[in-house]
This record gives C-alpha cells, structure tokens and sequence, in this order.
C-alpha cells in the first residue's frame, strides 16, 4: 500500500504525536475522473452570478500537492461566483455523486465586491452505497466591507471519500462567516485557511461534525491575522459513535502588526462510544504583544445525570443521546434560514445517530 | 502607555568562570574509540561498556527531529562529552579544591544544606564532587549516591532500571546520553519511608566546548515519599556547550515523589534534557519546574500513569528574553482507570525571547473514569517576542473528563491601571503583575529557592521605564 501523506499542520510537532499530518492510502484518489454533470445551481440572480469558467487555484496551505495537482489539471467543476450588492436571496448549489457521476473535482472562487452581502450554500450528497469521490477548492475573496455567508453540507455517505481546501482572503472591514455541516465521507479530510489581511476583518467559523462506524475527520483550520483589530472566531462541536475518529487541528496565528486583534478557538467533542476517538491540536502562535487570544478544548461522554434526567422523562438511551447532541448542534442549526436544509440536515443527523 | 523594559536577568553569580583544569578531557567528537576510551576512564562494567556502544549505534540512526528549535548549530564534533574535574567523589566541602568549592559557595549549595536538606549532590563538569546525606536517613535505608557508586554498589537495581523507563530509541539525544553518561544521582527510598527534608543535587558544567550528561535514578518504593531539588547552570561562552541528561523516575503504589528544577543555564547551552516518571498505583508525582537559561532548551517532563489511581501535577514556568528560544512542555500518559493530571503551565516572553508550550495529553482505551484538566497561559512583554502554544490532545476512551485551556497576551492596561489608582508606580504595578503570574510555581517552592527563582525573575523594573 501507498501512503500519502495530506493536510500537514503550519507548524509541526513530535511525529509520534501523529497529528502533523494524515496518511492515507494512495489508491483511494482515482486516476480517471470524467465529466460530472448533477449539479443543480439554484437562486441565481443578476446581483449574484454564476460563471462556469476555469479559476486559479494555487493555495497558500492545502491538502497537499497531488490532490491540489488534480484539481489544476482536472477539475470537471468550474465555478466562479460574483456578489456585487447587498443580496437576501442565497444562492444555493447542489452537487450529487451517483453512478454516473462518482468523481467530482469542483474548483470554486466567490468574489463579494465592496460593500456587497450575500449567502451561498454548497452541499455534498452521494446516492447509496457509491463509492464516490470528492475533491473541491473553495477560494473566496471579500473585498472592502462586504458580508459574506457560506454554509458548506456533507452529507456524502460513509462509502465516500471527501476533501475539501478552502483557502479565504478578507480585506478591510470584511467579514465571512463559515458554517460546516460534517456528516458525510468515510474520510472528511478539510482544510481551512484565512487571510485576514484587513483592518477589522472578521471570520467566525462554527462546525458541526458527526462520525460513525469508522468514519474519520482530519480537520485542519488555520486564521492567520493580519490586520489590525482584526477577529477570528473558531468553534467547533462534534459527536462520535461506534470507531469513528477526529483529528482536528487549530490554529489561530497573530502575525506581527495585528495589533488589537482577538482570536478564540473552542472544540468540544462528545464520545458517544468507548472506541470512538478524539485527537486535538488547538495551537496559538503569537509574534505581537498587544493581541487577546483563547482556546479551549474538551472530550467525554455526556454527562450521566442529563442523560438519567432526560431518561427520568420517559425517553429510551438512544432518543436522550440524539436529544443531547442535536442541543449541543442547535446553536449551530438555529443560524440556518433556509428551513428546508435545515431539516434536511437534523433528519440526516438522526437517521446517522440511529 | 510608555513600554516598560524588562532587564535581562543578573547572571553575576552564575558566570562566574573558573579556569578550565581537569584531570581528564576526552578527545571532541563521537567515535567507538571515544566511548570506549569514556568507559575505560570511568572503570564501567562490560555491561554498561557494551550498553555505551549499542546507544552509539541507535543514536548514528536516529534523525534530529523534524520539529521544534533549530538545532544544526549543534556539531558533536565539537564537543567534549567527558570532563574529569581535578579531584574525587568528596563527602566534605572541606576537601573539594578550593576554586570549584568557591562556585558552589556563591551558589549557595553548602549554606543550603546546612539549613533546609537532608542530602546533597554537586557535579562539576562530568562527575560528581560532593556527594552527603543526613545520617537519620542512612539508618533508615535510604540510598543517595553518585550513579558511578550506585552501578558498582547496586548493580541489581542499576540493571533493572536504568534506561528501561527512558529507552535509548526514544529519541536521537536519549540515545546520545546512553552513549556517553557520566555523573548524576541514584535514589532509594525504601518501602514507607518518608524523606520529610528534600535531597538536591546541583549540576554546574565549566568547561567550554563540553557537554554534561549526568544520568538521575530515583526509586520511591511502595508507600515512601521524597521532595528531590534539581539545580543547574553555566558561565556563558561564546561556542555551544550541550547538556542532554536524562531523569528517571520510579514512583511505586502508593508513593509520592515531588521533583522540583530551577534551571539556569547559560545563553551559550543547548539543553536537550529528557525526563520521565513510570507512577504506580494510587501514586502520584509532581513536577515543578522554573526554566529560565539557555540558548535553546527543549523539554518535556512525562508522566506515565501505569497505575489505577495515580496522578500527576505539572506546575511550570518558563521566562525567554533575548536569544533564547524555549521550547518547554509537558506530556501525559494515562494508561489505567481512575488516573488523573493537572498541568497549570506559564511563559514569559520578552526582548526577543521565544516561549514554546508544547504539550501530549493522551487517554488510553484502558484509562476508564480518568480526569485531565490543562491550563496554559503566556504573557508578551514586548511586540518582538515570540509565544507558541502547541497542544496535543488524543483522548482515546469515552469515560473520561479532558479540558484544556489557552490564553495568550500582554499585562492588562486595566490591571495597571487599577493598581496605579491605588498609589503604585506604573514600573511597580507591572512588577507585581509579572511576579503575581510566577507566583503559583514560586509558592511550590520550599522558600528558600522560591527566593531563587525570584531572584532569577530579577526585574530590576527600577528606572526601566522607557
């Protein structure tokens, strides 16, 4: 078997710790990708347009060189997205692995123009027992003051392999906000970087992740600051059952000159099983002085007594678990408008926590 | 509001060089013949001769590692592992040469023992020249004596523990000490003695171009309990001097050991120090440790808790200024049920200085009803200073209660603020400020080196505001 090695860590530390990287085997990445056609593009506009055409895609970090080479030379999904106002409407697009279509490369660059506002949804879903594949680049660029929402839905099956890069650049008074519905893919392997080059810009990125059977999710999310007063804000929730396992990696990194900036990083990770498991690096580095930064990083199993509570109210073990982990999700979910993902999204998590 | 500058730390006492005699200096480099010629100096049975050679060979495989500080200024082939000072194991000050008994004087190592030990070790370059215990402890069985003594006069329990908790492949400089060792201290502590007064031993390198690689072996037997103080420092020179010691510590059902370092080494060391404790059941070890010296340090003390019950306690403090690159830390193991650690870990980084906080916490599938509770925090003095917090976290088992919290940043405007309105001076308010974030390590010190390493911590804030 092959190894590569994928989603290296900014900075590295014992290799007997094994979270520097993560090695996986060379021959799930298929050699013949062709063409991918079930795509659904929904909410398109004359304020926030879609153009089919091939975009850069070098990244800064990256899953790695072979996966990154793949999309250059193979994408079969080529986005690039334009906001140019303030717009409520959101764009919506849909992708779907099936027989016909079990390998997509997607390579998607969204531009918000200055002062523009606007809300996309990416989702990832996979017809039963496909073996499929996914590796997409999300780049994203938002100009002075613009706004932008980005919800992005795994929900591939367990049978999938899934790999997301995402690579952000925000400017002066801009912020994203990132939310990351992880369900799906027998590896979810993403990374996630922000360049926050402006003057109070902003990220806030809240995860949800939910693995089971043997399920893994390499998480590697880096917030470079830049700007002064700028502000990161990474928080991530998850649950594990049965031999699913978690990597994730975060770090929040002052450069010098961010001055007033804050950065907070929260990870919590729920062990629904005692063979599920849960590797974290939440790493700050630090070259300027005046800078406010936090992580905080918890595991266990859901506390006895809430679970006896619930219990003492006539639920079974099962319906109190999926009770605790959808009120851990909730504050997650609640942010989501769109009422029909939204349930999608809480009917997947329960037939997942089944 | 002005910077404030914070001065270097006084070194006076510390650098204070003393003419570079010996009975005894290896040839620099690392060859067969050299560990050898080492073993033939120092009369070492065959078994430990054959041992030096097999730690060469696993160390000529081993990689630097691939992370942490810059180390390609290290060249072993200038360096002198072995130095032999001009004069035997001594059980009185009285008897040790007048210039390196000076240096222990000025460190304070006879006036401490008069007042608040029982026992006292100091090494001098590669071996160890002052070696005394109380005689309350001789009579209850308690051991204390040079490692050369201890593999001639306990071989049995040398064998049977030496390098088996800190293996020669743990890492290439691990390997390096099995090669070349040369001093350091064994402890026994036989079943439920209690050792109420610590033991300290102080390892003072002088020569230039050397290496110290002093070998500690303790033993708490079931049920015993020891306080062990470990000091250390070097005058500063302008080529690299290496110190890769390794500790290691056996703390039986039961026992307890706490194993405190005040570290102090000169801005020229590379400190590639290697620690380690096997903790039995319902035992527990605790670390305090102040790091303040070296050019680059990388440590990382670990406890593996192999016993239902046992625990461990890390309180440590590290404090960069310029040229020093810290790379400090702490690692956990637990591997049985009910098993649980606390590390409250600090840095302080100023005038260029780097702190690194690098760190495992892992929970085994066995470490059923265990509890890990993590707080690290490091304050920025300056805008030019590096502070990194480098966690790792592999929790393995459901059943388990894990936290870990990070904070990073500079002296709150508003605390001075608050404490200027209360009549303090703005250098005063940020003194107490830095001395209150040192307090939780100083106040697990016996007091009289809490005094040290506040000394070490020597602001000098007095007309340093710019």
């Amino acid at each position: 078997m092959e190894e590569i090695k994928l989603n290296e860590t900014p900075v590295r530390t014992s290799r007997n710790f094994n979270i520097n990287n993560i090695k996986l085997d060379k021959s799930i990445i298929p050699q013949h990708i062709g063409k991918f056609e079930n795509v659904k593009i929904l909410g398109q506009t004359s304020k926030i347009n879609v153009e089919k055409t091939q975009n850069n895609c070098d990244l800064t970090y990256g899953l790695g060189e072979i996966l990154t080479n793949q999309i250059k030379e193979k994408a079969n999904q080529n986005l690039l997205i334009t906001i140019d106002s303030k717009i409520n409407k959101e764009l919506q697009i849909e992708f779907t692995l099936d027989s016909k279509n079990p390998n997509l490369l997607d390579n998607i660059n969204i531009i918000a123009n200055e002062n523009s506002r606007g809300t996309v949804i990416i989702k990832y879903t996979s017809k039963e027992n496909l073996q499929g594949f996914h590796n997409g680049i999300i780049k994203v660029l938002a100009k002075e003051y613009s706004e932008i929402n980005i919800l992005i839905i795994n929900l591939t099956n367990q049978k999938c392999n899934n790999f997301v890069s995402i690579e952000n650049t925000i400017e002066n008074g801009a912020n994203i906000k990132y939310t990351f519905v992880d369900f799906g893919g027998k590896n979810s392997i993403t990374n996630y970087y922000s360049n926050l080059i402006g003057e109070k810009s902003v990220n806030k990125v809240n995860t949800i992740y939910l693995g089971k059977q043997n399920q893994v999710f390499d998480l590697n999310y880096i917030g470079e600051l830049r700007g002064e007063k700028s502000d990161i804000d990474i928080q991530v929730q998850g649950a594990l059952k049965d031999n699913s396992k978690k990597h994730f990696k975060g770090t929040i990194d002052f450069k010098k000159g961010c001055k007033k900036s804050t950065g907070n990083e929260i990870e919590e990770c729920m062990l629904l099983s005692e063979t599920a498991k849960s590797l974290a690096l939440p790493m700050l580095l630090c070259s300027e002085e005046d800078i406010e930064g936090n992580h905080s990083s918890s595991a266990g199993k859901i506390g006895e007594k809430e679970l006896f509570y619930i219990m003492s109210r006539g639920f079974e073990l099962k319906e109190a678990m999926k009770l605790m982990v959808r009120a851990k999700f909730n504050k997650v979910l609640a942010t989501i408008k769109n009422e029909e993902i939204r349930n999608e999204i809480i009917a997947e998590m329960n037939n997942r926590l089944d | 509001m002005a910077k404030t500058i914070i001065e270097e730390i006084n070194r006076n006492i510390y650098d204070i060089k003393n003419k570079d005699e010996y009975d005894f200096k290896i040839q620099k480099g690392l060859t067969p013949e050299i560990i050898n010629e080492i073993s033939k100096q120092k009369n070492d049975p065959e078994w430990m001769r054959e041992f030096r050679l097999k730690a060469l060979e696993v160390y000529n495989k081993l990689e630097l590692p691939t992370w942490g500080p810059e180390l390609s200024e290290l060249n072993m082939n200038e360096i002198a592992t072995y130095v032999r000072p001009k004069t035997k194991l001594n059980n009185s000050w009285e008897d040790v040469p007048e210039d390196i008994k000076n240096t222990f004087d000025k460190l304070g190592i006879p006036e401490a023992e008069k007042k608040s030990l029982a026992g006292v070790g100091a090494q001098y370059d590669s071996e160890v020249v002052y070696h005394s215990m109380k005689e309350d402890l001789i009579k209850q069985g308690v051991i204390y004596t040079d490692m050369e003594t201890a593999v001639i006069e306990y071989p049995d329990l040398v064998k049977t523990h030496f390098m088996k908790c800190v293996p020669v492949h743990d890492h290439k400089f691990v390997a390096l000490h099995g090669a070349v060792w040369s001093g350091g201290s064994f402890v026994y502590v036989p079943k439920g003695v209690k050792v109420d007064i610590p033991l300290q031993s102080y390892f003072r390198l002088n020569s230039p171009e050397s290496g110290q690689f002093e070998h500690t072996l303790i033993i708490v037997d079931e049920g015993a309990s020891l306080h062990f103080i470990e000091g250390c420092s070097a005058p500063k020179y302008n080529k690299i001097n290496l110190h890769a010691g390794c500790v290691e510590l056996y703390v039986k059902d039961n026992a307890y050991l706490r194993y405190s370092t005040i570290e102090n080494w000169s801005k020229n060391m590379l400190n590639l120090n290697t620690k380690k404790a096997i903790v039995g059941e319902n035992a527990q070890i605790d670390w305090v440790t102040g790091s303040f010296g070296s050019k680059i340090s990388m440590l990382y003390p670990m406890s593996v808790l192999n016993g239902k019950g046992a625990k461990t306690e890390f309180t440590g403090i590290s404090f960069a200024g310029k040229g020093q690159n810290l790379d400090n830390g702490f690692k956990v193991i637990h591997n049985a049920p009910n098993t649980s650690s606390v590390v409250n870990a600090k840095s302080i980084s100023k005038n260029g200085g780097k702190c690194t906080y690098r760190s495992l916490v892992r929970i085994n599938e066995n470490a059923k009803n265990s509890k890990s509770s993590v707080s690290c925090e490091s304050l920025m003095l300056d805008d030019i200073s590096i502070s990194d917090t480098i966690p790792v976290n592999d929790i393995r088992t459901d059943d388990v209660e894990f936290s870990h919290e990070a904070k990073i940043g500079k002296i709150s405007d508003k605390t001075i603020f608050y404490l200027m309105s209360r009549g303090l001076s703005e250098e005063d308010a940020k003194a107490m400020i830095v001395r209150g974030f040192a307090y939780p390590t100083s106040k697990e010190l016996p007091v009289e080196y809490a005094v040290e390493m506040n000394n070490l911590i020597d602001l000098e804030l007095e007309g340093a505001i710019g």
